[in-house]
């Protein structure tokens, strides 16, 4: 091989004396989950990166089609443990769209609610990881530190801090109390304080700012020809959410703002997820100040719930007990595809009824799974070093794309 | 009876023997590196919102830890790796280890004055006649300067011998690293001793010292350089480019395990103690206004003042590019080496006599 000159964003031609090789990173990884990344090296510049998932793979489709759909909720939210409300609330979407359901108007603002606090949780979360491949240890547990806050607001919520299993064909499983209402204006008063920390150490300092402008940049272009989803997407230029595209939940009737960037390179990728918490907590605000009275369960089902039952749970403690109709209810014939905006990116859902007790096929469209492709298009002729900005950068899970 | 225990105060603070493996040599170094570590890890739990190591020895706040991890490390199995030359593989960190520290005997740690001190007896042995006192030092040499750099600067070819020894690709990529940051770390500790050495008219460090200014007054563009230098010569953040944990696994000690792996990563902080003492006699004065045990002590606390201000660095850096981390040295460090250079010509010329 020749050798050959390679243009840096600084314009900076450097000579590249051809020194190939192969790097096999992972598949256990000291920053993140378990995938494998063939790298072709050449001297320090990226040739190739080929990904390896599947490590984690829990053949979440093939097994939906053999329980029932009240069981199937804990399983399609283990690919995502940080994100678990959306993967829950997508499938449900789904469901109810088969079964035909109403939800109230409180359980929907309920949805968003949870959504966005785990919205939160989950860009803390891919903060935290970004921070610590670039050798950022205070990034990395702050991110952490903070997530925590929000783990325990979740927790409050619904009586787990991740895999929430939260949401239920029409409605939620447990209302919002003045407690926990006290509690989120308290984590929103925290993380305004702590974001501004976080810009001075973590966002605006030089060493991360240099290890992240300019790398992996992704054009507007490519990034609609590659699928990029979610944050990553928004990042480039593209004004896309499905929030706004196609709202669900309660998200009409909530005031927001989608942050763009048109840069579209690594530090972009991190402004928006700064910027998206910002956003979310105006949604949080908005969500405890206008929230109706009400049932947070859909009369259909909730009618079903004997009365002394109704008695301690609901009106004690103001929790669902699951009426004897989720067993395994079979709902009618047909198919429905539910879209919602998880902190990754958009996530599809393709759930087929044909009238049994659970569904006939279930499809899956991950963010992180669109990702790979971005990454690895990304990767390519970008240095060693920045193969880990650009995995830290786009937040992809191994896990959520292996399904 | 008395002779004899004279004899043995005598042979046990001769300084090239107290000096290199007491104090503030080889022991006081170790136990300084446990506390070091310790305190990295505190302070970076402070700032981090955790607690760090506590539960080892909850009342002195798990100093202790310290001590187990390194009885865990010490005792723990010596994996070498099938394939691989063994008598290079043991060697390369014993070699990484010991060229890190031979550097700590020829540094002036105090003066040693006529009379008056524990050390007045060893005077004449290791008189310096630039200053015309007893310099406390394992062994004297007039050009320590050129010394103790010099022999600092052999630690990177041991490094990539321990990498070819092992013949793992990720060592190879760190020490491939090494070497070129390396060649430019050394230009930069080089340039700024240097121009300390243009300003003083000296090559001996105790001159420097004794001659009352500190170098950081005299030429605080020659202190950035060599912080720098230092930084990047020693793998602290934001320069910890050859150990790049997430990128590969720990550089050129990836397959070393048990006490090589001690003698391998232990290596970086006792260079970096070493360059804090060459630091603070350098630029900051040094043992004065103090002599004798006092002053070496007196030094001791300003060098490990320097040391742990670089391990401080963890918790605000990351870590840069190698691309970035060359371009800074050559780019930016290198014209304000040359402007210390300048700086210490004139300020040579015009004060310092």
């Amino acid at each position: 091989m020749l050798t050959s000159q390679a243009e840096y964003p600084s314009g900076m031609e450097v000579e590249i004396v051809p020194v190939e090789g192969e790097l096999n990173v992972g598949p256990q990884h000291p920053g993140s989950g378990h995938m494998r990344i063939y790298v072709k090296l050449n001297g320090d510049i990226i040739v190739d990166a080929e990904l390896d998932p599947g490590y984690v793979h829990r053949a979440v489709e093939k097994l939906s089609e053999v329980r029932n759909y009240m069981h199937l909720i804990p399983l399609v939210e283990r690919p995502a443990i940080l994100d678990s409300i959306h993967m829950n609330l997508g499938y449900i979407m789904a469901v109810e769209k088969i079964l035909g359901v109403d939800v109230p108007e409180r359980a929907l603002y309920l949805r968003t609610l949870a959504a966005e606090v785990n919205r939160i949780a989950s860009h803390l979360y891919g903060t935290g990881i970004l921070a610590i491949f670039l050798g950022h240890s205070t990034g990395f547990m702050w991110g952490f530190g903070d997530r925590e806050v929000w783990v325990e607001v979740l927790q409050a919520l619904t009586g787990a801090r991740v895999t929430n299993s939260y949401i239920i064909p029409g409605g939620v499983r447990r209302d919002l109390t003045p407690a926990i209402k006290e509690m989120i204006e308290k984590a929103i008063a925290y993380q305004r304080k702590k974001v501004q920390d976080w810009y001075k150490i973590f966002v605006r300092n030089p060493n991360i700012r240099d290890r992240l402008e300019n790398v992996g940049v992704m054009s507007r272009e490519n990034a609609i020809k590659w699928g990029a989803v979610g944050p990553n997407l928004r990042a480039s230029g593209v004004y896309y959410d499905v929030r706004k595209i196609e709202p669900y939940a309660a998200y009409d009737k909530v005031d927001f703002e989608i942050p763009v960037y048109k840069e579209g390179d690594a530090y972009a990728r991190l402004l928006v997820r700064f910027e998206e918490i910002e956003q979310s907590m105006r949604i949080l605000e908005q969500v405890i100040k206008n929230i109706p009275e009400g049932n947070i369960l859909s009369d259909r089902f909730f009618k079903q719930i004997p009365p002394t039952r109704l008695k301690k749970w609901w009106e004690g403690q103001r929790r669902i007990v699951f009426p004897g109709y989720y067993a395994s209810f079979r709902p009618p014939k047909g198919e429905a595809v539910s879209r919602v905006e998880a902190a990754r990116g958009e996530l599809l859902y393709y759930v087929v009824s044909d009238g049994s007790p659970h569904p006939y096929r279930l499809r899956m469209i991950t963010p992180s799974y669109r990702l790979i492709q971005v990454f690895q298009e990304l990767a390519k002729g970008s240095r060693y070093a920045d193969l880990v900005a650009i995995y830290g950068s786009l937040d992809y899970f191994p896990p959520e794309a292996d399904r | 009876m008395v002779d004899i225990l004279f004899a043995l105060r005598y042979y046990f603070f001769y300084p090239s023997f107290f000096a290199v493996i007491i104090f503030p040599g080889l022991i006081f170094t170790t136990i300084i590196l446990l506390l070091t570590i310790w305190f990295e890890r505190k302070v970076a739990a402070r700032v981090q919102m955790r607690v760090g190591p506590l539960y080892v020895s909850k009342r002195t706040g798990g100093i202790l830890q310290l001590i187990a991890d390194a009885i865990r490390l010490v005792f723990s199995e010596i994996i070498i790796p099938v394939g691989v030359n063994p008598t290079l593989y043991v060697l390369a960190p014993v070699f990484v280890i010991a060229f890190t520290f031979i550097p700590m005997t020829l540094i002036p740690f105090s003066a040693i004055p006529k009379t008056g001190s524990l050390l007045s007896p060893y005077f004449n042995i290791f008189y310096d006649y630039e200053i015309g006192k007893g310099v406390f030092v394992g062994y004297f040499v007039p050009y320590n300067m050129v010394l103790i750099l010099g022999l600092a600067s052999i630690v990177p070819i041991f490094i990539l011998l321990q990498a070819w020894a092992t013949n793992n690709r990720f060592a190879i990529v760190g020490a491939v690293r090494e070497a070129l940051l390396a060649v430019s770390y050394d230009v930069l500790l080089v340039m700024s001793i240097a121009a300390v050495a243009i300003e003083y008219h000296t090559l001996d460090i105790a001159k420097v010292v004794e001659s009352g200014i500190p170098g950081i007054v005299a030429n605080p563009l020659a202190a950035i350089v060599f912080l720098v230098g230092m930084l990047m010569g020693t793998g602290k953040f934001p320069f910890e480019i050859v150990e790049a944990e997430s990128e590969l696994v720990v550089g050129p000690s990836t397959e070393y395990s048990g006490f090589l792996f001690v003698l391998a990563m232990g290596g970086g902080y006792i260079s970096t103690f070493a360059l804090s003492f060459v630091f603070s006699d350098v630029f900051l004065g040094g043992w004065l206004p103090f002599t004798g045990l006092p002053g070496a002590l007196w030094n001791a606390i300003k060098a490990i003042l320097v040391l742990w201000f670089t391990v401080f660095l963890r918790s605000v850096y990351g870590r840069y590019r190698i691309d970035q981390a060359l371009r800074g040295s050559w780019k930016y460090m290198l014209p304000v080496a040359f402007a210390s250079l300048v700086l210490g010509l004139v300020v040579g010329w015009l004060w310092i006599r």
